[in-house]
């Protein structure tokens, strides 16, 4: 197990990470996330020891973990590529450890193609797309066999298939070998499409509130047209999807409107409830409010003055029924 | 133009008629450039890694040191050795005065500070995310250097380039440690400014253009190392 405890890191000074308590279980997957600049690479990089912490400890199995560098291994965001082959990148950790040819062949054909880079093993760095330089720096990290695999951004440069392909990737790794994946991601809807456990990380602390708008929810099967009614909490949402049975909802608070009084509009998801928070982030405001379930809308800070918004006014949401994601 | 054109002509004989003497000073000065130009960049490119990758006390300080022992007059150099190797001075048991050796050593000094501050800018110039990386995939301190050598280097051998051009035409350190005696310390430019003080023009260019044709030898040596693979 992989924890952090007591932990402040400061940058000139500057307080950018301040956590109490901080664990990747064995065999775990985590995701954590939060805005640019929350302090997830930097986590990252205590967590790989490539940083040590201004105040607290990093230990791994009770020990420290910079003496066990070689069981964590991070995938930075934007990965550079040594000079040389897709294949000598891969096997860079390999030949680190002074194993066998053998075995380093052995090894760099498994992960690459568990990565899809077979075709791609003599090739060199500039032959090669970003999502192409991903996928080989997770192969790189992948062939070292670490007990704790961190990733920062890992679908940053990736189109929707190409970041599935990875998560089914890591999910086959951590099936076949004792493996804790840790995911850092912007994307909430990212880090829901592999694991549960995600972690809220806003100004370098673990933000106690869970990620917004997520439900977990049971889908009935679509109707005729598409359309499927949720009950979440007390009201029923709509959801354009064809599937069924245990699924995420995620509903971006970017797409949800708010007025004080329920507009004429195509939006399938209109309710009507009480403001109960009101929280001023960098470039907005979000608005929670129980509209028979906790809802969070993200709006601007005039339209918070404009609609006279305050904790205890009534307000309603709406949104369109394909606004609503599903995992 | 007849005074250029007959030094020209007296240049290219002594060139193609294999003068020994000649020759001989050429061997002399390539022989002392290349061993300070390597024992130079083995201290002084692992100080420029030094500077550049790790924070330490003092650091700052050592690099504007580097810096502007960068633009140390040669005779300076020359004159502070003299100081140390004569009979008189501390060093002045090793009876290093008016040899090659202490010519050398010169050139070691001087070379140091460009080959440690080209470094540091050169390692300073690789992505950080590079030695990280090899750090987080096992290597070791000297793995993840030699990584980040790798990447660097173009700008390294640029380093060892300025460092060589820079001893193979200095003049001043040479001709005061090593005394310009002939068949012995007597390096190309002493010998061009003793000719050209001398009247001999056409010796003096014929030196210019040897010591020209070596510098180019060098760099092009380096330009193919470098060449070698891609990226």
């Amino acid at each position: 197990m992989l924890e952090l405890v007591g932990v402040k890191h400061r940058y000139a000074g500057r307080l950018v990470l301040d956590l109490d308590r901080f664990l990747v279980p064995d065999r775990s997957a985590v995701a954590i996330v939060g805005h640019n600049g929350s302090g997830k690479s930097t986590l990252l990089r205590l967590l790989a020891s490539l940083e040590s912490p201004s105040e607290g400890v990093v230990r791994f199995d009770g020990r420290p973990a910079a003496g066990e560098r070689r069981r964590v291994t991070l995938v930075e965001q934007r990965p550079v590529l040594f000079r040389g082959t897709v294949r000598e990148n891969i096997a860079y950790g390999l030949r680190a450890r002074g194993r066998r040819a053998s075995e380093i062949e052995r090894q760099v054909s498994r992960v690459s193609e568990r990565l899809g880079l077979s075709a791609l093993l003599g090739r060199r760095r500039q032959q090669l797309s970003e999502g192409e330089v991903q996928r080989v720096a997770v192969a790189r990290a992948l062939a070292i066999e670490p007990d704790v695999l961190l990733l920062d951004e890992p679908a940053a440069s990736a189109d929707r298939a190409a970041s599935q392909a990875l998560y089914r990737a890591l999910d086959e790794e951590r099936r076949a070998r004792p493996l804790a994946v840790c995911v850092a991601s912007h994307q909430l809807e990212d880090a829901y499409r592999w694991t549960d456990d995600i972690r809220a990380l806003a100004e370098g602390r673990l933000s106690p509130v869970t990620p917004e708008n997520l439900f977990r929810v049971d889908l009935p099967g679509p109707d005729a047209g598409g359309l499927q009614h949720v009950a979440v909490g007390g009201v029923r949402i709509a959801v354009v999807s064809d599937k069924t049975g245990p699924a995420i909802l995620a509903v971006p608070p970017t797409d949800v409107l708010v007025s004080r009084e329920p507009l004429p509009s195509s939006a399938r998801n209109v309710f009507r409830g009480k403001v109960t928070r009101l929280a001023r982030q960098r470039g907005g405001v979000h608005l929670s409010a129980d509209v028979g379930v906790e809802l969070v809308a993200a709006i601007t800070e005039e339209a918070t003055r404009d609609l006279a918004l305050a904790p205890g006014a009534s307000v309603v949401f709406s949104f369109k029924a394909s606004a609503v994601r599903v995992f | 133009m007849d005074f250029l054109g007959d030094g020209l002509r007296r240049a290219l004989g002594l060139l193609f008629a294999g003068d020994p003497e000649t020759y001989g000073v050429a061997l002399l000065t390539f022989k002392v450039a290349a061993v300070a130009t390597v024992i130079a960049c083995a201290a002084g490119i692992p100080a420029g890694f030094l500077l550049a990758s790790r924070p330490f006390w003092g650091r700052r300080a050592a690099l504007t040191v580097v810096n502007t022992a960068l633009a140390f007059p040669t005779v300076l150099v020359g004159l502070l050795l003299y100081g140390l190797l004569s009979r008189r001075g501390p060093l002045g048991g090793l009876s290093m005065l008016y040899t090659w050796q202490a010519i050398a050593l010169g050139d070691v000094l001087l070379a140091f500070p460009i080959a440690a501050a080209l470094s540091a800018a050169a390692v300073q110039g690789v992505d950080p995310r590079v030695r990280r990386t090899a750090l987080t995939l096992g290597a070791g301190p000297w793995r993840a250097a030699w990584t980040v050598a790798r990447e660097a280097r173009f700008a390294l051998a640029a380093a060892i380039t300025a460092a060589f051009g820079h001893v193979i035409a200095e003049i001043g350190s040479a001709m005061i440690v090593g005394g310009n005696v002939r068949g012995q310390t007597r390096t190309l430019t002493t010998a061009i400014a003793l000719s050209t003080s001398q009247g001999d023009f056409g010796l003096a260019l014929a030196l210019g253009i040897i010591l020209l044709v070596l510098a180019l030898l060098v760099n092009v040596a380096l330009q193919v190392l470098q060449g070698r693979g891609d990226a």
